[in-house]
């Protein structure tokens, strides 16, 4: 029998992304998340750029953002509120699923 | 390998208006958008789309892919002619890695050109970095677990075309992974160029939909159904959790809905979640004489009126 190599990797949160990172996963310039950051559209706790960092959440929310405004060209500010509708859409669906009122 | 109609993928004509190929790419964006569509093949239907748009919204690939489709049908086996895109030069070399392990290998082998356009001397690329979705069960979460995850990797062969490859990785699920959260794979994503580092893999973990259980970050909540006389009177029950089986104490005087939480129960972790029991009464069935009797004993011996409370009105 073959030995199978296993990958392992870090898990984001425990290890935050950098402002980098976070641009490099969305394919998207630095820019493009500062600025959406400034609009208030991507969450950050800090003032301070060098400090910034990022978690899954962030991570999931910003491509979502990126290919909405992408495929529609859409304005950031909807892209963002599209997506704030889909998070909290997502948020009661799981409710709904766990009282058993929908399935799958 | 099939030749790709890109016209009949976005649903317009051969003749169609860069601005028609734009609104039918938008529309069927908004049908196939993974996050609200109801069609089953959403994700995968979703990526045609993005690579007829890739094409189609391009001018000078348009170009050269309206020149190959005079002689192919939809569907038709096909090999791309040796030099069939001469006398075009795509903008940007070909396209990024990235999109070519999302696009097929029809796409792969007609714009995949970004070895032999990055061909220049010196010039280093990080390779990008790749996404994918992962499900495991919650019981996963719980004690971590293997997954073997197959990606499609483009590589170029000796004659610089894009071959797409697959490639298996089997992958630790580290324990205590929450819904939602990415797991980072350094140097698996996308090739670099010219000798640059690869890119990351960054997997998504999702949960299969358990029935039983809702999950909120690291905190677990399950219904346990308890008889009349468990929640009455108080009992020590066993119910199976997602860590296996554990006794619980109902309290005596419970009723439906109460929550018991169980410290430390949830999904394990740094700070690690709860699990929180919802007690659910369920009634026997009066389904036999002696069931009836006593029902009927209760409903004479107990001065019981769950409406008095509620100030119920006629």
């Amino acid at each position: 029998m073959t030995q199978q190599r296993i990958t392992s990797g870090e898990l984001i949160d425990e290890a935050t992304l950098t402002l980098e990172e976070l641009a490099r996963a969305c394919s998207v310039e630095a820019e493009w998340v500062i600025e959406r950051i400034e609009r208030g559209l991507l969450a950050d706790g800090s003032p301070y750029v060098a400090s910034w960092r990022f978690t899954s959440h962030d991570l999931t929310r910003a491509r979502r953002i990126c290919q909405l405004e992408r495929d529609f060209e859409a304005a950031p500010e909807l892209a963002a509120l599209a997506t704030d509708l889909i998070e909290e859409n997502q948020r009661l669906k799981e409710r709904l699923r766990a009282a058993g009122l929908i399935e799958g | 390998m099939e030749f790709k109609d890109y016209y009949q993928v976005l649903g317009v004509e051969k003749t169609a208006t860069p601005d028609e190929i734009k609104k039918a790419y938008r529309k069927l964006a908004r049908k196939f958008h993974p996050d609200v569509s109801k069609e089953p093949d959403a994700e995968l239907r979703m990526q045609e789309v993005n690579e007829a748009k890739a094409v189609l919204a391009d001018p000078e690939k348009r170009l050269a892919y309206d020149q190959l489709a005079r002689q192919y049908r939809s569907g038709q086996d096909f090999q791309p002619p040796p030099d069939w895109d001469a006398g075009f030069e795509f903008s940007g070399g070909g396209f990024e890695e990235a999109d070519l392990g999302e696009f097929s290998d029809f796409f792969a082998n007609l714009f995949g050109q970004g070895g032999r356009a990055g061909g220049r001397r010196g010039y280093q690329m990080r390779g990008e970095d790749r996404h994918a979705k992962v499900v495991i069960d919650l019981e996963d979460a719980y004690h971590g677990a293997t997954r073997a995850i197959t990606l499609q990797v483009p590589r170029l062969d000796a004659q610089g075309r894009v071959l797409s490859r697959e490639h298996t990785l089997n992958v630790r699920i580290p324990k205590g992974v929450k819904a939602g959260q990415h797991i980072r794979l350094s140097g698996q994503g996308g090739p670099g160029m010219g000798g640059g580092p690869a890119g990351d893999l960054f997997l998504e973990i999702h949960f299969t939909p358990d029935p039983l259980y809702r999950v909120e970050g690291r905190d677990v909540h399950q219904r346990v159904p308890v008889t009349p006389w468990e929640a009455a009177l108080g009992a020590s029950i066993e119910t199976p959790t997602p860590s296996g089986v554990v006794k619980v104490k109902v309290p005596a005087g419970s009723q439906s809905g109460r929550r018991l939480r169980l410290k430390g129960r949830g999904i394990p972790g740094p700070e690690p979640g709860d699990l929180y029991v919802e007690l659910e009464v369920v009634l026997p069935p009066a389904d036999t004489d002696r069931a009836r009797e006593l029902y009927e004993t209760m409903a004479q011996e107990l001065a019981f009126d769950p409406r008095q409370r509620r100030g119920a009105r006629p």
